[in-house]
């Protein structure tokens, strides 16, 4: 294979983990200011609305937190994993 | 000092050029840390220009936010970035230590080209700087070395394809991702933009602004971090090889605890000094930025950094950040982008590799026709005077925290363009 043809790999794969994450969770985000929003807008407080907007913020944490432990794990020569579908830090080989 | 001064009386060839080479091992490390202080500052923007523009952080909790998390980062950089100019030219080998042909008399001729390069990278940096424009540091560091690789091994002292087996070469790991990744973290940021903006509306300004303030601060912290980890690990790695190649250091595994330190205090605080000119640009210039769009352009780009780095995809976080501003003002509904602002930009990114080669070019011949420690001096010298020349002809026109923000286009200006401000009253 050649470079273009590598980088056309790896571009697809960046393209896909991008969506997932850099436009999935902000969108998770605004999900949960509208829940909050609609919430607090009827004349009593709905409790739905609160729950699906903190939960979608905590998702949203969630995935930051994996951001930080991915920069973290990588500078100690380490790796994320995701063969167990949750995220695990491997060594790097 | 006696007894140094009876070696050099009876070795006056060995102690001169011991002394020279050590001399010139000392400007490039300033050199060195000189890039990573520019990388630090014309860079700040990638992190910070869009929460900057909505007033999410004021101007300067903004880079200094950003300057402790480069310094955290860079910190965090445990791995050794020794095979840094691996990637583009030949004068280490695999395992991190320089070519043998390039260590006599104290590594003196691949000092110069590392010299050489380094100036190559700076002077395009601050110009680049001062008209505003963000290019990729990376770039010009790899730039300025492939010119003074070129002018000083020949064309062949460059790696340009790779052997085939990975990604590799400057196609590969610099011109390849240049095209590409503005393209991928505009994608992305476009459809955040565009659903986010779907998403919230019809809700109560209170809601969003407070919510997208932080969602911003979060994404562009993310941003500053793993700039930090990137960018300070490559000049870390260019004076630990200059050190090997002058041979005081020999452990290709470990980076000296000094010069992970200095790199580390250059590049943060060049980002807390805070190229306001290129934050200017990025965050008022291309596209009028509201925070939805902030936090949807900053979390791309964390994405797709992360993301490329996790999957080996090596790519200029210059490139990203300029990528989803763009991307996030087209997929805002009635967005406005600039093109011809994203035209010039684009030029700048095309020119930048050769133009920080030919400098490191010229410099690298400039010290060679000279010779020894005077060559350097001048190449040093030159790099002084046109740092001291653009730092004079920013002042004419200064930029800082005080008009960052101020309009792209001044108000007398716009009332002259009814049309224009119609278009601003309908979004």
């Amino acid at each position: 294979m050649n470079n273009l043809g590598f980088a056309l790999d790896g571009a697809w794969r960046v393209l896909l983990a991008g969506l997932a994450l850099g436009a999935g969770l902000p969108i998770l985000f605004a999900l949960g200011i509208r829940s909050l929003a609609w919430s607090a807008a009827g004349p009593a407080p709905r409790v739905a609305g609160r729950v699906a907007g903190y939960g979608l913020f905590a998702i949203v944490v969630l995935g930051i937190a994996l951001g930080i432990t991915f920069v973290v794990a990588t500078g100690f020569g380490k790796a994320l994993s995701f063969e167990h579908l949750y995220p695990t830090i491997v060594p790097k080989h | 000092m006696t007894f140094i001064l009876w070696q050099g009386v009876r070795h006056p060839g060995d102690h001169h050029g011991v002394t020279q080479a050590t001399a010139i091992l000392a400007l490039v490390i300033v050199t060195a840390l000189a890039f990573d202080f520019t990388n630090g500052f014309h860079d700040t923007a990638n992190a910070m220009a869009t929460t900057i523009a909505t007033k999410a952080l004021k101007p300067k909790t903004a880079v200094a936010l950003s300057g402790v998390l480069n310094l955290v980062g860079a910190f965090l950089s445990v791995q050794v970035a020794l095979t840094v100019t691996n990637a583009v030219v030949k004068i280490q080998n695999s395992d991190g230590t320089p070519k043998g042909s390039l260590t006599a008399d104290g590594g003196e001729a691949l000092l110069l080209i590392i010299l050489a390069g380094l100036v190559g990278g700076i002077i395009w940096n601050l110009l680049t700087w001062l008209l505003g424009l963000p290019s990729s540091s990376s770039h010009a560091l790899f730039g300025g070395l492939i010119g003074a690789t070129v002018a000083g091994l020949g064309w062949a002292g460059v790696k340009w394809n790779g052997d085939g087996s990975k990604l590799d070469g400057v196609v590969g790991k610099v011109l390849l991702p240049a095209v590409l990744s503005p393209v991928i973290a505009g994608l992305v940021a476009a459809v955040g933009t565009w659903v986010i903006f779907k998403v919230v509306a019809g809700i109560a300004l209170r809601y969003t602004e407070q919510g997208f303030k932080w969602g911003q601060i979060g994404s562009a912290s993310l941003v500053s971090l793993a700039h930090g980890t990137n960018d300070a690990q490559k000049t870390m790695g260019v004076i630990t090889l200059a050190l090997i190649a002058s041979g005081h250091w020999t452990d290709t595994k470990n980076i000296p605890l000094w010069v992970k330190v200095a790199c580390a205090v250059a590049i943060a605080l060049g980002t807390y000094l805070g190229g306001w000119r290129i934050i200017r640009t990025l965050g008022k210039g291309l596209v009028e930025i509201a925070p939805a769009q902030g936090m949807a352009a900053q979390s791309a780009s964390a994405a797709v950094i992360l993301a490329s780095s996790h999957l080996g995809f090596a790519l200029s976080t210059t490139h990203v950040a300029t990528g989803s501003v763009l991307g996030s003002g087209v997929g805002r509904p009635a967005g406005e982008v600039r093109w011809r602002v994203a035209g010039r930009m684009v030029l700048a990114w095309l020119i930048t590799l050769p133009a920080a080669g030919i400098v490191g070019a010229l410099m690298w011949w400039a010290g060679h026709l000279i010779g020894g420690l005077a060559g350097a001096l001048v190449v040093f010298l030159v790099l002084i005077a046109s740092a001291t020349a653009m730092w004079l002809r920013s002042r004419r026109i200064p930029v800082g925290e005080h008009n960052v923000n101020d309009d792209w286009v001044p108000p007398a200006e716009q009332a002259r363009l009814p049309e224009r401000v119609a278009a601003t009253v309908a979004n």
